[in-house]
C-alpha cells in the first residue's frame, strides 16, 4: 500500500481532470484555447500600457483539427520566462496578488498546450519579441506532465533567434511561421483536436462579447473558414490602470493568515498586521494585538496556532475600515453603451454602474447594462450563410422562406421585413436582385422584430464574458430572481424576463470568486448579489421609464390618426354650411358688425381707433368660411397640439428635439441612457 | 350593362340635387331661424378652432336623469345637464364628425326648400371617409341617435329641420284643414280616412272650418276602423285619430294644435295595460327623448276613458278575453304607478292596483266579445255621458 502511495503533479491532475479548466468536449477545448490566449494578451499589453491589438486566426488542420493562433502588440516575454510560462502550470505573476486581471492563476495558457500536445501530440510554438532591434525568439514547448516541467525542442533546448531583419522576414516565410511584423509583441500557436461550430458558446461569440467590454482593444479574426472580421476600438485611451493591493484582514482566512505568519519577513505583529494588509493603521494594529491577548512587538513566525487563532478572531472583531476601491476599474456607463450599440440593433440602452462595495474583504465593482429592442438571433445571421440558405431553399416565395427557416419571425415577422426591405413579396428566394438581397440582408441584421423573445444575457468577469453555466452564475441568478414587470417587461415568475431585451452585467474586482476553475460562472455571494440587484433596478426603472413613454407616444399617435381621418369631414360640412346665399349674408353681417381697431399716429402716439370692415375684409371672410382647407388647417393646428407628444423626437443624447416640450422626465438629460430616433 | 345605368341614374340625382341648390328658394321665418342657429353651430366650431380651443358641442342629456316633471305646466321637462361632445376625444370624434355631417345635410334640405325621411338623410350623408373605406355612418341605427342629438343641440324639431318620420296615424271627423294648399274635409275620407303627416306644423297643415266638439284618439287601427265604419264621429260629432300604438310626433303635435287652438277636449281610448297607461302618459305629459319639446307634443288635458280595470265585470266580458300579466307588465306597471305624475293620483293607484290585482290585462277589442259594436253605441257614449274618466 505505502508503495502505491505518490505524489501527483498538477499537470497529470488536470490532464485526467480536463473538464476543471473547461476542455470538457472539442467545441469548448476550442474556446478555451483562445480564450486564455486573449486574456493573457490583454492582460499583458494593458499591464505594458499598450492599447490591445490582436489578431486571433484559427485555421482548419483536419476534419476534428485546428491550429490556433493568437497575436498580440504587447510587450513580449522575456525569452528566459517563456518555457515556465507556457509550459509550466500555475506558474503566472498573478496568483499572490490582489490586483484586477482577467487571469488569476497561471494555469490557462499552459493548459491549454498540454491538452494540444495531449490531443494532436503537437507541441505549443511560441514567437516573441520584447523590442525593435531584438530578434523573435521562437520557441517550441512541451510540458512534461508528470513533473509539471517545460522542455524547449528546438534550438537544443534554448530556442532559436530569428533576427528583425529581412532575412528573418526570410526565414519566418520559409518555416512557414506567420507573423504580424510590429514592434514587440508574443504570438502563441496550439494546434488541439476540436470542433468548430458558430452560434452560441463560440469563439465567434467570445470574441464579440470581449470586444463589447474591451472598447479600448482591437480585434482581427480570421476564422477557419477564411472570413475575416476586425472589431475595430472605439475608445483611444487604457483603462486606468488597476492598483495593485495588499490582501484586507476580514478577507483572509485563519489558514492563511497562519501561513503568512511562518512566511513573513516582519520582525513584530506591528510591522507585520501593518505592512501586510491594507487599511491597517498601527493604531488598529495595536487594538488587534490587545484583544488578541498578544504582544505587538512578538516575531509573527514564533506565533503558535492557537495564538494565530485568536488574532484571527480579533481580527473580526476589530473595527478595520473598507478596503480602498481604487483597485477595480469599471469598464464605465458610456463605454458600455457604446459597446452595446455596437452589437445590439435596440431603440433604447442605459448602463448603471455602482460605487465599488466589498464582499470577504475583497473590493468589487459591479456593471449593469440594458439594451431594449431587436432580436439578436435572426441578426447575427452572416452574407455567406443567408446565401447558403437562400439557394438551399425549396420555399417559392421569399415570404415562405423567412417564416420557414427562421425562428420567432412568424407570418406578421415576414411581412414586416419584407415591407421594410421593399422587396417583393412573391419573389422566389433564388430570383432575388442582388439589390433585394442587400436589402434583405440588411433588414435581417437591423430590423425590430421584438416581443415573444426572452432576454440574452451577456455576463462578465474582470471584462473576461463567461459563456457556459448561466444558471449557476450569480448574475444569471439575480436577473431571474428580481420582478421585472413592475418595470413593464414580461415575466414568469423566476424566469429571465420576457422581450427584445439585452442585458450585460460586469463584475470586477480583484479577485472574482468562479464557482469552478474554468471561470464560467461567479458565486452568489449575498454581497455581489445586493449590488447587481441595485444595479439591475437601476436599470429596469429607467427601462420602466421609456416602456410607459414609447407607449403614450405610440397611443398619441395612433389618437392623432383617428382625428385626422375625421377632420376633412367636418371641415367640409362647415363650409357648407357655410355656402349659400343666406348664411353668405350672416357672415357678411357679423365681419361688418366686428370692430376693427385700427393704430393711428397721432401727436405723436399711436392712438387705437375703431373702424369698419371694408368690403373686401367682409369678401375675404366669406370665401374663408366657406374654404373646407382653410378651415381643415384650423382643424389641424388644434390637433396637432392636442397630440403634441406624437411628435416628440429624442437626439443622440436621449434629449427631446422640441424645445417647446412641456413634458420632462428624467430620461431627459441622463448620460446613462441612450435613445434611438425612431424616425 | 344595367350596372352602368344605374350609376347614371345616380350621378343625374345627385347634379339634379345641386341644381336645386341653385335655385332660389323662399325661406320661411321658421327655416331662417333653424338655418340660423346651423350656422351657429358651424361658427362655433371655427371660433373655438381659431382660439385654439378643442372643439366641443354642448348636447342636452337626454335621460331620465336630465327629465323633471313641471307641476305647473304639466309636462315633462329638460333639465339644464348636458354632455360634452369633443372632436379631441377618441370615443367621441366620429359621432362629432357625424354630428356637423347631419347639421350640413338638415341645412342643404332647408336651403332647398326639401323634407326627407330620417333615413333619407342618412343615405344622403353615408359615404366613405377618403381615404379609407370606414363609411359616415354604419347604418341607420348610427344616424337616427345622431339627428336626435342635433334636435336637441339646435333646439329645432325633427320636422324643422326638414326631417319627417313614417307617418302613422289617421283622421276623420268634422272638421275642415288646409295642407300644403290643399283644402281637405276630413269628414268625406271614405272608410281610410285622412293620414296625419310626420310635419303639422302651421306652415303645412291650417285648421279652416271645425264643428267637432271632442277629439276621440284610440290606440289602434283596427279600433279606429270600428268607430269610422259605424260612423261614430258623426253621431258625436267629433274628430277620430289613432296612432297605431305609441302615436308618432305628428299626431301627438296635431293633438295638442287640437286642443290649443280649437279648445277640443281629447279622450283617449286605449288598452287597459302598462303599454296603454304609457301611451297616456307620452300624449298627455310627453316623451323622454322628446322633453324639450313637451310644451308643443304634450296635450295635459287629455283625459282617459277606458279600457278600464273594473271593465272586464261591468262589462260581463267572457273569460277568454283575459290576457294574463307577464312579470314584465306586473314591472313596468309598478314603475307606472311611481311617475310624478300619477303617483298622487288616488284613481290612478287604485286603476293600477286593480289590473294587478286582477292579473290580468284587456285589450279594447275585448269589447267585442259582448257586441261587435258595443265599444261604439254603449260603451264610450256612456262613459261620455256620465263624464267618468281618468284624468
Amino acid at each position: 500500500m505505502a508503495k502505491a502511495q505518490k505524489e501527483i503533479s498538477v499537470s497529470e491532475f488536470f490532464a485526467k481532470n480536463r473538464h476543471l479548466l473547461g476542455f470538457d468536449n472539442p467545441r469548448k477545448a476550442l474556446l478555451t484555447t483562445v480564450k486564455e490566449a486573449v486574456d493573457n494578451s490583454l492582460d499583458a499589453c494593458e499591464e505594458a500600457g499598450i492599447l490591445p491589438e490582436i489578431w486571433v486566426k484559427i485555421d482548419r488542420v483536419a476534419e476534428n483539427r485546428f491550429r490556433v493562433s493568437v497575436q498580440d502588440a504587447g510587450p513580449g516575454i522575456e525569452p528566459r520566462q517563456i518555457p515556465l510560462i507556457y509550459g509550466k502550470l500555475l506558474y503566472g505573476s498573478k496568483f499572490h496578488r490582489l490586483r484586477m486581471s482577467r487571469g488569476q492563476q497561471g494555469i490557462g495558457i499552459s493548459a491549454a498546450g498540454m491538452y494540444g500536445l495531449l490531443t494532436t501530440g503537437k507541441p505549443l510554438e511560441v514567437l516573441s519579441k520584447t523590442s525593435v532591434r531584438r530578434p523573435i525568439t521562437y520557441y517550441v514547448v512541451r510540458i512534461d506532465s508528470k513533473t509539471n516541467t517545460p522542455e524547449v525542442l528546438n534550438g537544443d533546448g534554448d530556442g532559436e533567434k530569428i533576427p528583425a531583419n529581412d532575412e528573418g522576414r526570410a526565414l519566418l516565410a520559409e518555416r512557414a511561421l506567420d507573423w504580424v511584423d510590429v514592434v514587440s509583441g508574443t504570438r502563441v500557436t496550439i494546434e488541439l483536436e476540436a470542433k468548430y461550430q458558430r452560434g452560441r458558446g463560440s469563439v465567434d461569440e467570445y470574441l464579440e462579447q470581449t470586444a463589447l467590454a474591451n472598447p479600448h482593444a482591437t480585434f482581427h479574426y480570421v476564422d477557419p473558414d477564411g472570413k475575416y472580421v476586425q472589431y475595430e476600438a472605439s475608445v483611444s485611451e487604457l483603462p486606468p490602470e488597476p492598483i495593485e493591493i495588499q490582501p484586507h484582514p476580514y478577507g483572509v482566512e485563519l489558514g492563511k493568515l497562519l501561513e503568512m505568519t511562518r512566511e513573513t519577513n516582519k520582525s513584530s505583529m506591528r510591522k507585520f498586521l501593518t505592512e501586510s494588509f491594507c487599511r491597517v493603521s498601527p493604531a488598529i494594529a495595536n487594538a488587534i494585538c490587545e484583544k488578541a491577548g498578544v504582544s505587538n512587538r512578538a516575531n509573527p513566525k514564533t506565533l503558535d496556532r492557537e495564538t494565530v487563532a485568536k488574532v484571527f478572531d480579533a481580527i473580526s472583531a476589530t473595527k478595520i475600515p473598507a478596503p480602498s476601491c481604487d483597485c477595480v476599474v469599471p469598464i464605465g456607463e458610456s463605454n458600455i453603451l457604446a459597446g452595446l450599440r455596437k452589437i445590439v440593433p435596440g431603440e433604447f440602452f442605459v448602463a448603471a454602474t455602482r460605487p465599488p462595495a466589498v464582499y470577504r474583504g475583497n473590493p468589487f465593482q459591479v456593471e449593469v447594462g440594458l439594451a431594449y429592442g431587436g432580436g439578436p438571433s435572426i441578426q447575427k445571421i452572416t452574407r455567406e450563410s443567408l446565401q447558403e440558405m437562400l439557394a438551399e431553399s425549396d420555399a417559392r416565395t421569399i415570404r415562405q422562406f423567412l417564416v420557414a427557416s427562421f425562428d420567432g419571425i412568424g407570418a406578421d415577422g415576414a411581412d414586416k421585413i419584407i415591407k421594410s426591405a421593399k422587396i417583393r413579396p412573391r419573389v422566389s428566394p433564388p430570383k432575388m436582385s442582388p439589390r433585394e438581397f442587400e436589402a434583405l440582408l440588411k433588414t435581417l441584421q437591423t430590423l425590430n422584430l421584438s416581443e415573444g423573445q426572452t432576454t440574452s444575457v451577456y455576463r462578465y468577469s474582470n471584462r473576461v464574458p463567461l459563456q457556459f453555466q448561466a444558471s449557476a452564475c450569480a448574475i444569471t441568478q439575480t436577473i431571474m430572481q428580481m420582478n421585472w414587470r413592475l418595470y413593464g417587461v414580461q415575466q414568469t415568475r423566476g424566469q429571465l424576463p420576457r422581450g427584445p431585451i439585452t442585458i450585460m452585467a460586469h463584475f470586477a474586482s480583484v479577485w472574482a470568486p468562479y464557482t469552478s476553475e474554468s471561470k464560467e460562472a461567479l458565486a452568489a455571494y449575498p454581497e455581489i448579489q445586493r449590488e447587481l440587484r441595485l444595479a439591475l433596478q437601476t436599470v429596469g426603472r429607467k427601462l420602466g421609464l421609456f416602456l410607459k413613454r414609447r407607449e403614450r407616444v405610440k397611443q398619441e399617435g395612433s389618437r392623432r390618426a383617428v382625428f385626422m381621418r375625421y377632420l376633412p369631414e367636418i371641415a367640409d360640412a362647415v363650409a357648407e354650411i357655410n355656402r349659400g346665399a343666406f348664411a353668405e349674408r350672416l357672415t357678411a353681417e357679423r365681419a361688418a358688425k366686428r370692430v376693427r381697431l385700427e393704430l393711428e399716429p397721432r401727436e405723436g402716439e399711436n392712438t387705437a381707433r375703431a373702424r369698419a370692415a371694408t368690403p373686401e375684409e367682409i369678401a375675404t371672410a366669406i370665401k374663408r368660411s366657406q374654404s373646407s382647407g382653410d378651415i381643415y388647417m384650423k382643424l389641424l393646428a388644434v390637433a396637432n397640439r392636442k397630440t403634441a407628444l406624437a411628435d416628440v423626437r429624442y437626439d443622440d443624447s436621449g434629449n427631446k428635439i422640441d424645445p417647446n416640450a412641456e413634458e420632462k422626465d428624467e430620461l431627459d438629460g441622463d448620460s446613462s441612457v441612450y435613445i434611438v430616433s425612431q424616425e | 350593362m344595367a350596372k352602368s345605368t344605374k350609376k347614371a341614374t345616380r350621378s343625374t340625382t345627385n347634379a339634379s340635387l345641386f341644381d336645386d341648390v341653385n335655385k332660389p328658394v323662399v325661406l320661411s321665418p321658421q327655416d331662417e331661424r333653424t338655418l340660423e342657429k346651423i350656422y351657429n353651430l358651424a361658427a362655433n366650431i371655427t371660433a373655438q378652432a381659431e382660439r385654439d380651443d378643442e372643439p366641443v358641442f354642448a348636447i342636452p342629456a337626454r335621460s331620465l336623469g336630465n327629465v323633471s316633471f313641471n307641476e305647473e305646466k304639466r309636462v315633462l321637462q329638460m333639465g339644464s345637464k348636458t354632455t360634452n361632445r369633443e372632436l379631441f376625444n377618441l370615443s367621441q370624434a366620429k359621432s362629432f364628425m357625424q354630428t356637423t355631417l347631419v347639421a350640413s345635410g338638415a341645412k342643404r334640405l332647408l336651403e332647398m326648400g326639401k323634407t326627407t325621411s330620417i333615413r333619407g338623410l342618412y343615405y344622403m350623408l353615408k359615404h366613405d371617409i377618403k381615404p379609407t373605406k370606414e363609411p359616415t355612418f354604419h347604418d341607420q341605427g348610427e344616424c337616427d341617435p345622431v339627428i336626435e342629438d342635433c334636435e336637441v343641440l339646435l333646439e329645432a324639431l325633427r320636422e324643422e329641420l326638414h326631417l319627417f318620420a313614417d307617418k302613422r296615424g289617421d283622421m276623420v271627423g268634422n272638421i275642415v284643414i288646409v295642407d300644403s294648399g290643399d283644402e281637405i274635409d276630413c269628414s268625406k275620407m271614405g272608410s281610410g280616412g285622412y293620414a296625419i303627416p310626420s310635419i303639422v306644423e302651421p306652415s303645412v297643415i291650417q285648421f279652416k272650418e271645425c264643428r267637432a266638439d271632442f277629439v276621440l284618439h284610440v290606440e289602434k287601427n283596427t279600433v279606429w276602423q270600428r268607430f269610422n265604419e259605424d260612423k261614430f264621429w258623426k253621431k258625436h260629432n267629433c274628430i277620430l285619430t289613432h296612432g297605431n300604438g305609441q302615436p308618432p310626433r305628428g299626431v301627438r303635435r296635431l293633438l295638442n294644435r287640437l286642443h290649443n287652438e280649437l279648445r277640443l277636449p281629447i279622450y283617449c281610448l286605449l288598452d287597459n295595460d302598462p303599454w296603454g297607461y304609457y301611451i297616456y302618459s307620452v300624449v298627455k305629459q310627453g316623451s323622454i327623448n322628446l322633453a324639450y319639446e313637451s310644451e308643443r307634443m304634450a296635450t295635459p288635458d287629455a283625459k282617459f276613458i277606458g279600457l278600464r280595470s273594473r271593465d272586464f265585470e261591468r262589462c260581463g266580458l267572457s273569460e277568454g278575453v283575459k290576457i294574463s300579466l307577464s312579470d314584465v307588465d306586473r314591472k313596468r306597471a309598478k314603475q307606472i304607478a311611481e311617475y310624478p305624475w300619477f303617483v298622487h293620483k288616488k284613481d290612478w293607484q287604485r286603476e293600477i292596483d286593480t289590473m294587478l290585482k286582477n292579473g290580468f290585462k284587456l285589450e279594447v277589442e275585448a269589447l267585442v266579445s259582448r257586441s261587435i259594436s258595443y265599444m261604439t253605441e254603449e260603451y264610450v257614449p256612456r262613459l261620455l255621458r256620465e263624464g267618468d274618466f281618468l284624468d
